[in-house]
């Protein structure tokens, strides 16, 4: 029976605790290793606040066990390049795209994705990419035109 | 997962998404498999699964979100049994079977309409686990389309959906074989046999579309609850039947295009 996980995180190796092998992957990243940028809206995969990279791909940590991520390479908000982010800010600040901010470290992962080919195979619109991430405060208007305007 | 982190968590877990007999689709001919770990993005992503299993594809477009799609398996869809999953009514159209094996080793192979037993209730039995679906995919002359009604575009539950198979005979015209199943209007997802039945043997005349609707809709069992009214409910799948039968024969006159 294997009990050992080894995983990466934004380039950096970990091994997981036993205690957190368990655990949803949004309490290993927040509790364990203290990178809170991740955020926990829903908890049950509606919201899309807790959007990580795992191998690339955006999934909700709020549904990943950490156990099961032996071997694979975890992207946060946290990991996301310095130019990137302060572009995107940039963008978000002048299309009005951002408010609370609580969406944002979701939508800033989302965007990365995008960014390095996410939707090479289907062209979907910008509006149907971001379907799985709520935000309570801008309207999506703003934020698509922003997201837009980024890709 | 959501149960683990309210009921905290578990004390024992098996990770079965690396299992690689489960990963895998095999195309044979026009069976399809369709292992347990495969997701949802992985089948929609499949090109050749949209011409074979096409109501199931469309099924696998619309569940949840981008980050959901990327995380959750056709088959989980089918063991939550919510009477609205997307893909359920295109899985009766396309016959699935699912592939059961328990603790010792024995196999068996369920109906999906026996699958299903009521909301959030399979037939699997203590010690069971679903390895994955089989499916029987289109024929040359053949279309099959699912479509949804939802009050918001993303993330929402059906307030009814329904799936269609349509095969013509070789003069594109005259239907030979026609399914119909709907979902959201009943404990489970509901196979209209009956109905479809109406339309074989004939030209897809409106007439008879608006009979084969009208019966769909006299034959569900919809309740009235947050999402809609049963009327309302009733109303719709007399709409999404037309208009689904109409693709799925639209994409069956594509097929005959195709293989002139
Ligand atoms: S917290 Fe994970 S989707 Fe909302
Ligand atoms: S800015 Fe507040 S939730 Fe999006």
């Amino acid at each position: 029976m294997k009990t050992r996980t080894c995983l990466r995180v934004n380039g950096t190796q970990y091994e997981v605790p036993p205690s957190f092998s368990g655990r949803r992957l949004l309490d290993y990243l927040r509790s364990a290793l203290g990178l809170v940028g991740t955020k926990e809206g829903c908890g049950e995969g509606d919201c899309g606040a807790c959007t990580v990279l795992v191998d690339g791909t955006p999934m909700c940590s709020c549904l990943l066990l950490t156990g099961v991520l032996d071997g694979r390479e975890v992207t946060t908000i946290e990991g996301l390049p310095e130019a990137f982010l302060s572009q995107f800010a940039a963008i978000c600040t002048e299309y009005g795209a951002v408010q609370c901010g609580y969406c944002t470290p979701g939508i800033a992962v989302m965007a990365a994705w995008l960014r390095d080919g996410g939707n090479d195979m289907n062209d979907e619109p910008v509006s149907k990419l971001f379907e799985g991430n709520l935000c309570r405060c801008t309207g999506y208007q703003q934020l698509i035109e922003a997201l837009t305007a980024l890709s | 997962m959501v149960w683990a982190s309210q009921h905290g968590e578990p004390q024992q877990w098996a990770w079965t998404g690396g299992i690689d007999e489960w990963r895998l689709v095999d195309i044979s001919d026009k069976q399809v498999r369709i292992g347990a770990a495969v997701t949802l993005a992985q089948a929609v992503r499949f090109r050749e699964l949209r011409s074979l299993i096409s109501a199931v594809i469309d099924g696998a477009a619309v569940v949840g979100s981008v980050q959901l799609r990327n995380q959750a398996t056709l088959v989980g869809n089918v063991c939550t049994a919510s009477p609205g999953g997307d893909t359920l009514p295109g899985l009766y159209v396309h016959d699935a079977m699912v592939e059961v094996v328990n603790a010792a080793g024995s196999r068996r192979s369920v109906k999906i309409s026996e699958f299903l037993c009521a909301p959030g209730k399979t037939n699997l039995a203590p010690g069971e686990l679903v390895t994955g679906l089989t499916l029987c995919g289109l024929a040359p002359h053949e279309g099959s389309t699912f479509h949804r009604f939802t009050q918001r575009n993303a993330l929402d539950l059906a307030i009814a959906s329904v799936a269609a198979r349509v095969r013509f005979e070789s003069d594109g015209q005259t239907v030979a074989q026609a399914s119909l199943a709907l979902g959201a209007v009943g404990p489970t997802v509901l196979d209209v046999a009956d109905a479809a039945a109406l339309l074989v043997g004939h030209a897809l005349e409106p007439s008879r579309l608006r009979q084969c609707a009208a019966l769909a809709a006299e034959s569900c069992r919809p309740i009235t609850d947050h999402r809609a009214s049963q009327d309302y409910r009733r109303q719709l799948v007399q709409t999404l039947t037309m208009d689904v039968v109409a693709a799925a024969a639209a994409r069956a006159r594509g097929s005959i295009a195709m293989t002139l």
